[in-house]
């Protein structure tokens, strides 16, 4: 086992850059997630780390090995393609040993390793099944039976969920989660789906026209995002346009002045928080609040959103308890929307 | 994948070495055809066009252009009016046993060429004894031979076409009041027009190049072109027969690129 | 249109079909039935029912050799165009460029789609004493005098290779299209080499289409006429024109038909047989 080392990779394709001078380090045992939309790069990365791309420039090393060079077949490693891709012609225990036939093992090794795999992730008693046969899960857990078979230095997951329905998709991440904790495998997973991330991920490279945006815990990435786009992807957030006129000192379109604490250069930027940081009330306090018009309420259950409108022209909106007997806001109240200062940051 | 690896270059070359196999005596005849001696000598003496001139006033050759033409666009038309519905009938009314029907209507292309001539030359001529009603060695006859020639690739491309569209357009025509025929015309029909356009290049291609069907039911003055080709290299070789060869190499790739504007040919299998 | 039957909508298929009926299987089954009449010089059929020809035909060592000859120089050709086949039409189905493989796809089905007059010329032009190839291998000294290539077996082969060539690749790569490349990813990224995840994942998946192929080449060339003509010359005989020959030329029917019942049944025998061999072997 090893870790991951992506140094400045990059992969242009005529003058489009898929990956624009990425560089990772995943840890051993790590399990990361690359998170962003689609066409961000995330799957171009993921197949530069598998083999499938070489990189136009920069280094992809596992452990001490570097392997920028190296084919996919002599790379060891191990991946879960979207869809699977099990192969239809075979059995499942045919595809789990498809990869040990290589290796040069004795009948009975290679035989006892399948058992091993297929037990592993309980699909023994479908071992003489076609592919075809099985549900999406089962199909699931066959591809990474197979993947891990070879004892791979590193796992890949491309999008690993996409095919099931919702309820089994969660049902499975926790599933491959737990199997990949217990293998204790360098893992890189490719997905567009930020609570799939931070459900599963020790970290999440956040990408978007294939650069890497942020690197970071999910909770980092939440409550720290480094850019506009990061807070955005990761939940929802409220962008107060402006600028930032001196240390800690914001000022919005309509010239209204607030605060924030940490550093930011001077210059046009948006100063945001999340919708559920914020609460309406009939007045609030200066430097962390701005007056509020409400257009429209939301009732979602446990929680009521009001969509709002600031006086500079703003669009946010703020999410509240339902619960509770105050008089509730109406569309056309004014009101002001304050929020905690350590809650806000400035992005630019 | 990733770099020119030895073993990729080695695959590459195979391929580039097969498709010279392919194409390479295609090329040769063509340049043959420019060709100043009569008599073919390797590397040539000098380059001339005459020989396209001559070609045309070769009797046969003039005759026989004309006469694939005429008979393959009338076997076109008549696959293509037999073809079409057929498809129809096959793709948007399912009924009991149509993939067999599917299969009797495609055999044509399976029926080896040569034993399906003989087969149709035989019949006509037992008509002709029983009804009086000459086919062989005339232009009906021809026609019709090459109609079933051309068939199986009318019915192959205008299917493929109705399955890739699929029925919801037609099912809307109808809940807007369309009845079946304006259904076909205002919406099914522009659909598969693609298609049926490549049926109408392939179904020309395929008469217009038949030999083997062809080969017992022509008569004198009733030749067509790959049978005038096939007479004359029976007795000489020359840039005449090149030049010959060369207008049928136009003709036909120039019909293959504009099919392949309108279907994918890959799939035309 | 799809509720219920609607006759009206599948009287469609019967002028197609009555055509068929008409033109191809009725003159079908009038060969089958003269297969077993007796040829007289003067009345040209004696309208009798005996399986003579047939004996005849299995029994005359002439036959009995163009038959062997043509089955041979079939099976050798379509072996030859499968091994060649398979790589072409591998990578005009993985090729990047979409231009690239219509031209490719345009450049295979040019030849097909030519005849076999035109293509028959292409080659004696090559293949002749003074064709292009022994003036090629004269000129770099590979041989010293003219060797002979045309009319001989070497030189139908040839021909009937490129024939069948474009068929081949034509039906693999549309069968290679529907093969997934994450199977061949997946096969990668499992440790097998590039060419052997060919072997391993790609050419038994194809093989329904190599099977097609192998069918489709095989029947073309048992029943090739022009190629042996022209390129075998006279004295290697194949059964496309020995049928020709009876019935046009000696219009001896009743054996010309014979001959011609006997080449198809060959040809679905060989093809049948060749077909459950290979499904046996991979499914």
């Amino acid at each position: 086992m090893a870790g991951v080392t992506l140094s400045n990779i990059r992969k242009t394709y005529g003058a489009l850059a898929a990956v624009d001078d990425v560089s990772i380090e995943i840890r051993d045992g790590e399990l990361l997630a690359l998170l962003g939309p689609s066409g961000c790069g995330k799957t171009t990365t993921l197949r530069m780390i598998a083999g499938f791309v070489a990189p136009t420039s920069g280094t992809v090393k596992f452990g001490e090995r570097d392997v920028t060079r190296v084919p996919v077949h002599k790379r060891n490693v191990g991946m879960v393609f979207q869809g699977y891709a099990l192969f239809p012609h075979l059995t499942v225990a045919k595809n789990v040993e498809f990869g040990l036939r290589v290796r040069g093992w004795d009948k009975a090794k290679i035989a006892a390793r399948v058992t091993e795999m297929l037990r592993w992730v309980q699909m023994e008693a479908l071992a003489e099944r076609s592919p075809r046969a099985l549900s999406g899960g089962q199909q699931q857990r066959v591809a990474l039976a197979r993947a891990m078979a070879n004892h791979p230095e590193v796992l890949l997951l491309d999008e690993p969920f996409s095919a099931l329905d919702a309820k089994l998709r969660t049902q499975m991440r926790t599933e491959i989660r737990e199997l990949q904790r217990q293998a204790g495998i360098t893992s890189v997973f490719v997905t567009h789906d930020q609570e799939e991330a931070m459900a599963i991920a020790d970290r999440i490279g956040v990408m978007n026209q294939g650069r890497l945006e942020q690197l970071g815990s999910a909770e980092d990435l939440y409550k720290r995002p480094v850019s506009r786009f990061v807070a955005g992807f990761i939940g929802k957030c409220n962008f107060i346009e402006g600028r930032v006129t001196g240390p800690g000192r914001f000022e919005a379109a309509n010239g209204s002045v607030l605060q924030f604490t940490g550093a930011h250069a001077g210059g046009p930027a948006a100063l945001c928080f999340r919708p559920e940081h914020a609460v309406l009330t009939q007045s609030g306090a200066a430097g962390n609040s701005i007056a509020v018009t409400v257009k429209s309420v939301t009732y979602l259950g446990p929680v009521t959103e009001y969509d709002l409108v600031s006086d500079a022209g703003d669009k946010l909106v703020v999410s509240a308890s339902s619960s509770g007997d105050a008089a509730v806001p109406r569309a056309g109240d004014k009101l002001a929307l304050g929020w905690r200062l350590e809650d806000a940051f400035v992005v630019d | 994948m990733g770099g020119l690896s030895l073993g990729r270059l080695a695959f590459l070359a195979l391929v580039v070495a097969i498709f010279a196999f392919v194409i390479a005596p295609l090329l040769t005849i063509v340049w043959v055809s420019f060709f100043s001696e009569k008599i073919l000598a390797f590397p040539p003496t000098g380059y001339t066009i005459s020989w396209y001139a001559r070609a045309s006033e070769i009797a046969d050759f003039a005759n026989g252009f004309l006469m694939s033409v005429k008979v393959g666009l009338c076997a076109t038309v008549a696959s293509l009016a037999i073809g079409v519905p057929a498809a129809l009938a096959i793709e948007r009314f399912p009924f009991p046993g149509r993939e067999t029907i599917r299969q009797v209507l495609l055999s044509p292309m399976y029926v080896p060429a040569i034993v399906a001539g003989a087969a149709v030359y035989i019949y006509f001529i037992e008509l002709e004894i029983l009804t009086t009603f000459q086919l062989a060695a005339t232009f009906s006859g021809l026609v019709i031979a090459h109609t079933l020639v051309a068939l199986p690739w009318t019915l192959r491309l205008v299917c493929a076409s109705l399955v890739s569209a699929n029925t919801v357009s037609e099912e809307a025509a109808r809940s807007l009041g369309a009845n079946a025929l304006q259904t076909f015309l205002y919406v099914t029909l522009p659909i598969i027009r693609p298609g049926m356009i490549a049926a109408a290049m392939f179904s020309f291609i395929a008469s217009f190049s038949d030999l083997e069907k062809s080969l017992f039911l022509v008569g004198p003055g009733k030749t067509t072109l790959p049978i005038a080709i096939l007479n004359y290299l029976e007795w000489s070789l020359d840039p005449t027969i090149a030049a010959v060869a060369t207008v049928q190499i136009l003709i036909i790739g120039t019909a293959l690129i504009v099919s392949d504007r309108f279907v994918k040919l890959g799939k035309v299998f | 249109m799809r509720e219920g039957r609607n006759w009206g909508g599948s009287a469609l298929v019967l002028p197609a079909l009555v055509l068929v009926a008409a033109f191809l299987l009725a003159p079908l089954a009038l060969i089958l039935r003269y297969s077993f009449d007796k040829y007289d010089p003067v009345k040209l059929m004696l309208g009798v029912f005996s399986p003579g020809n047939y004996m005849l035909a299995v029994a005359d060592p002439f036959y009995q050799n163009v038959l062997s000859t043509t089955a041979y120089i079939a099976t050798l050709s379509t072996v030859i165009v499968m091994l060649l086949a398979f790589p072409v039409a591998y990578y005009i189905s993985r090729v990047e460029s979409q231009r690239l493989r219509g031209w490719l796809i345009i450049l295979t089905m040019l030849p097909l789609l030519l005849g076999n007059a035109v293509r028959s010329a292409a080659w004696m032009i090559v293949m002749g004493t003074k064709g292009v190839a022994n003036s090629v291998m004269l000129g770099v000294g590979l041989i010293e005098e003219p060797i002979k290539i045309l009319y001989t077996p070497t030189a139908v082969v040839i021909a009937l290779v490129s024939v069948l060539l474009p068929f081949a690749i034509i039906t693999l790569q549309s069968v290679m299209d529907s093969i997934p490349t994450s199977l061949e990813e997946a096969g990668q990224s499992l440790g097998h080499s590039p060419l052997r995840t060919v072997f391993g994942v790609v050419l038994p998946l194809a093989m329904p289409g190599v099977v097609a192929a192998a069918a489709i080449s095989f029947a073309l060339a048992m029943n090739a006429y022009a190629t042996p003509v022209l390129i075998g010359g006279p004295t290697i005989k194949m059964m496309g024109p020995a049928v020709y020959d009876q019935i046009a030329k000696a219009n001896n029917w009743p054996f010309g038909s014979t001959l011609a019942c006997i080449l198809m049944l060959a040809t679905l025998l060989l093809t049948v047989l060749s077909t459950r061999f290979l499904s046996r072997k991979y499914f």
